[in-house]
């Protein structure tokens, strides 16, 4: 019960309540709350990207936004057909780099890559590629993939075969795949 | 009360001297980063640099490698090639600097391991490359071998790393 002598206590004002809340210590304490999951979620779970060149036309375009997800590998092993996000320097560190290349991956550990009149071939067996849309006339003889590695190559085969970057990525380079 | 404000003054007069700490003698890491660092700065041409300055620019990239560093660039759509020797550096240097407007050059994600014994170290990173203002840019992978050269930090040979094999 309150005491009849002791005055009311003080509303806050609108603009107060507004900007820090009724409550000015849980409004702060929730900024904190928010700012560490945001630094943890954006920085060690998902990388936000600015997608830069046309290697990955047209599924992904030039200054396209996307995310990173990390943990996409944690539980299962890149699939062919997957698009992940190479790192360059610094395998297999968890520090978040700020230059990534974008792929496809078409060749597991073990397979033989191989491009004739513009379709890759697995093993020697055309691979199914419904993705690709602008035509391609590649030649080239199979490359073996080691125990570790996948064949990465980007979706837009219209450049020529050596203008184009792709080739064999270590696992550990495999940052994760793009969320959107 | 009073307690607390003394050991959180303790705590911030603490971090202070720390930091301060590695301000005045940085760590052999911080040094060789540093090194890397400025070798960028000094490869960044605006569009305005005259040729005295693109010069003193030249000498200075120049400067940072020790005098038997050796440069190897094996990247796909040219052919392999390595610079060895302060004179052929600065021949490519001076080169470069005189055929392209303007130059933008970043180490990103560099790292750096200090051998045991302090004399050498090597820095893993990935060079950015733009030219002319021009929103391309190129990308690549560098590895860096820099040694001790009376009391300095010299780079001793840089390799381009095929990310992609």
């Amino acid at each position: 019960m309150q005491d009849p002598d002791q005055p009311p206590a003080e509303q806050p004002g609108w603009l107060q309540i507004i900007l820090i809340g009724r409550r000015p210590e849980l409004t702060f304490v929730r900024i904190a709350v928010l700012v560490a999951v945001c630094v943890v979620v954006f920085k060690f779970v998902l990388l936000p990207i600015r997608v830069e060149g046309i290697s990955m036309e047209p599924t992904y375009h030039n200054h396209q936004l996307n995310c990173v997800y990390r943990l996409a590998y944690l539980r299962h092993e890149p699939r062919r057909g997957d698009v992940v996000a190479i790192r360059f320097s610094d395998p297999g560190s968890f520090s978040a780099p700020s230059q990534m290349l974008m792929k496809r991956i078409i060749g597991l550990p073990g397979e033989s890559v191989a491009f004739h009149d513009g379709h890759a071939y697995i093993n020697g067996r055309p691979l199914d590629e419904p993705y690709l849309k602008f035509s391609c006339d590649w030649e080239h003889e199979p490359i073996q993939c080691g125990t570790n590695q996948y064949y990465v190559v980007g979706d837009n085969r219209s450049m020529p075969f050596e203008n184009h970057m792709q080739g064999r990525a270590d696992r550990s380079h495999l940052v994760g795949n793009p969320l959107l | 009360m009073k307690i607390a404000v003394r050991l959180v003054l303790l705590a911030a007069l603490a971090g202070l001297g720390c930091w301060l700490w590695t301000v005045l003698f940085p760590s052999p890491e911080k040094l060789v980063l540093r090194k890397i660092s400025n070798l960028a700065a000094n490869a960044c041409l605006g569009a305005d640099e005259g040729n005295l300055s693109r010069a003193a620019k030249a000498s200075q990239v120049v400067g940072e490698f020790a005098g038997d560093a050796e440069i190897v660039v094996d990247i796909p759509g040219y052919a392999a090639h390595t610079l060895s020797g302060r004179d052929e550096i600065r021949e490519a240097v001076l080169g470069g600097f005189a055929n392209v407007a303007s130059l933008n050059v970043r180490f990103l994600d560099a790292r750096a391991r200090v051998a045991a014994d302090k004399q050498t170290a090597e820095v893993s990173c990935t060079a950015r490359v733009s030219v002319g203002g021009s929103q391309d840019f190129g990308i690549q992978e560098l590895h860096f071998q820099l040694k001790q050269v009376e009391g300095d930090w010299r780079i001793a040979r840089v390799e381009t790393v095929k990310t992609l094999q």
